[in-house]
């Protein structure tokens, strides 16, 4: 199973980078990328507070960015 | 004479380098410009702008012009943030980017040195506070020659 | 070459009466702090309080730092572990304060300390350094404090840009230190709870087989990639890997061991390996539809050598009103894990005692939906005063578990996989 999740992420992140060239905007073109709801932290706060409530009643934990939790609550 | 220069600006005698020729400032020939692009929503130009108004009341006498590219696609947001800042140097708007394409534009802000010979001098990408004093020692080296 | 000039209008937009402005005023210089009081209640159990606190700052030379402040205290009960009886079961509570409190759980109830308190503190630091104009190097600290748990982490990342910054990719590392004290000390994974009132009649008191320290160790890879798509979508995709060795027991879960009858004869707690390696990957889509309408869907897939998988989908969707002064987000969760290889609500004592098992139900197979709803309002900047942002957001979490195991026959009827059900409401104020 590791394996097969390893192949996996291997794949969509090629698939990812070699998208890449072809997409994106020029630098003035960044009005709607510069709005409060397209930043990917918009919501620190929330998503901190969530992460926690998720951490101590779920087994998974992590994602967008490092798992742990730092609490001793799981 | 500065409104004769802008008018005439207006009517296209501001041509883009696009043929990798000098910069052909018509009328401008004779004053050292710093061509800064901007928008709205570009976070440094929050910074930039009051840097360039010192500029400008600074340095205009000894023959600097600031022109101010916006390249908002929507000109109320650039009006938004004109109102707030209230800039006495020349803004002109360029929605579709076609100037900043032909300049190159490769960060928000981005602006040209450009010397009294109508010869691109000194690029700069982005803005930071610290930034300025470099911007402005070239603008002074700029502002000495004849 | 007159063609592309003529795009810039001729009216220049100009102004008399300009205002002196240094230079190193504006946004961007100001401190920016981000606070929130969250007040967290679950059906019957716990309840909490959560003070959060984020300050940022960029500073002129493009550096930036962060610091955040989180208090958090509980109260409540908690479940034990145990499964519920068709007798009162006693418990000593080992997550009281001094000496153990005995509590009872009545007959058919779900067995939860009711004396389970908790505060901690935590507060975190991250420094952002620009290395070049698209590279970034970022490194952070986190520490946290319980009455028995401490934990500290350190992170580094550094992220470059390419393709007009249209791309980012970025590493990370991050290494978490725990130490566990538990009141009255760590229980030996698998020990027995002795019966203080003999086998047979509920009275488990808690007897030896303990360590006063006992410590846990990780560290997380994380890679990612950021791509703006077009000029209404952004995209980010990151895969992670984290492993953790040490204590990784919760010292204050029990397992219950059953006879055919359904009568308990004996409380183990519970042993987990010490060691456990997990795997992400993480899809976020961030979307502008128009002016008003945006979303936000995160995908999230893992799985561990515990045998957990776990599904997550995420929306919120955020609809603007009045011109961006205000607006109002829905968020749907929908997450699905399966049990953990050792999960087992119970176990028999025909049965020979397993080297590893936990009756948790964190580990056990379940889906959870939450539901929340945002609203913020936006506060114009006056004069020196930058804008402001008030907010309330209200969730509601539920989680069903998926029985797996067969119950003896006198315990059926009994509610043996409880789920859990709870409300956060959380006040926001951005300045």
């Amino acid at each position: 199973m590791p394996g097969r999740l390893n192949a996996a992420f291997i794949i969509a992140g090629m698939v990812f980078l070699a998208g890449c060239s072809s997409l994106g905007v020029k630098p003035w073109q960044r009005d709607v990328m510069a709005r409060a709801e397209m930043q990917l932290d918009s919501d620190a706060v929330d998503a901190a507070i969530d992460d926690h409530l998720y951490f101590s009643k779920e087994a998974s934990s992590g994602g967008r960015s490092f798992a742990g939790g730092g609490c001793g609550c799981n | 004479m500065l409104k004769f220069i802008l008018v005439a600006m207006g009517l296209g005698l501001f041509a883009p380098t696009w043929a990798a020729a000098p910069l052909d400032l018509g009328t401008l020939r004779g004053r050292v410009v710093y061509l800064d692009f901007w928008a709205s929503w570009c976070a440094p130009c929050r910074q930039s702008f009051p840097w360039m108004q010192t500029l400008m009341t600074t340095y205009a006498a000894q023959g600097l012009t600031i022109v101010a590219v916006n390249l908002d696609t929507d000109r109320a947001d650039a009006d938004k943030f004109l109102r707030q800042f209230k800039p006495t140097f020349d803004v002109r708007f360029d929605p579709a980017g076609e100037l900043a394409a032909s300049y190159n534009v490769k960060s928000m802000p981005s602006s040209v040195l450009i010397d009294r010979h109508g010869v691109t001098r000194f690029t700069h990408m982005g803005f930071r506070p610290v930034d300025g004093a470099l911007y402005e020692s070239q603008l002074r080296e700029l502002l000495a020659e004849k | 070459m007159a063609a592309s000039c003529a795009l810039l209008s001729a009216g220049a937009a100009r102004s008399q009466d300009a205002r002196a402005v240094s230079a190193d005023s504006g946004v961007l210089d100001d401190w920016s702090i981000n606070s929130a009081l969250a007040y967290y209640h679950e059906d019957g159990r716990i309840h909490a309080i959560e003070p959060i606190v984020d300050v940022a700052k960029v500073f002129a030379n493009g550096q930036s730092i962060s610091a955040n402040f989180v208090y958090d205290a509980l109260a409540g009960a908690s479940p034990n572990g145990a499964l519920p009886s068709r007798i009162p079961q006693t418990f000593g509570s080992p997550s009281s304060k001094g000496a153990q409190t005995a509590y009872v759980t009545a007959p058919g109830q779900l067995p939860v300390d009711p004396n389970y308190h908790d505060d901690r503190i935590a507060v975190g630091a991250n420094w952002t350094i620009p290395l070049a104009r698209t590279d970034q190097l970022s490194v952070g600290a986190k520490l946290s404090d319980e009455h028995d748990f401490f934990s500290i982490s350190a992170n580094a990342s550094i992220a470059h840009d390419f393709n007009d910054k249209n791309t980012t990719v970025s590493v990370g590392i991050n290494n978490e230190y725990d130490r566990l004290h538990p009141i009255g000390g760590a229980p030996i994974p698998g020990a027995d709870i002795a019966f203080g009132g003999g086998p047979g009649t509920g009275i488990g008191i808690q007897v030896g087989g303990k360590t006063s320290l006992e410590t846990k160790n990780g560290v997380g890879l994380l890679l990612g990639v950021t791509q703006v798509m077009n000029r209404y979508w952004l995209s980010e995709f990151n895969v992670s890997v984290d492993r953790f060795h040490g204590y990784l027991n919760d010292p204050y879960k029990i397992t219950s061991v059953i006879d055919g009858g359904g009568g308990t004869t004996e409380y183990i707690y519970e042993s987990r390996p010490r060691e456990r390696t997990r795997r992400s990957a993480y899809w976020e889509n961030r979307v502008t539809w128009n002016p008003q309408v945006s979303t936000a869907l995160s995908l999230r897939y893992m799985s561990d050598d515990w045998g957990v998988r776990s599904e997550t989908a995420q929306l919120h969707l955020r609809r603007q009103l009045s011109n961006r002064e205000r607006y109002i987000e829905p968020t749907i969760r929908w997450y699905n894990q399966s049990a953990a290889d050792f999960y087992t609500p119970f176990i028999l004592d025909t049965t020979v005692l397993p080297t590893y098992q936990a009756s948790d139900s964190r580990l056990a197979a379940f889906h959870a939906l939450t539901y929340g709803l945002k609203f913020a309002q936006t506060f114009p900047g006056v004069g020196d005063r930058k804008e402001s942002e008030l907010s309330i957001r209200v969730e509601y979490y539920q989680q069903t578990l998926v029985e797996r195991a067969a119950v003896p026959v006198s315990l059926q009827g009994l509610d043996l996989f409880p789920g859990v059900k709870a409300v956060l409401v959380q006040i926001g104020w951005r300045f």
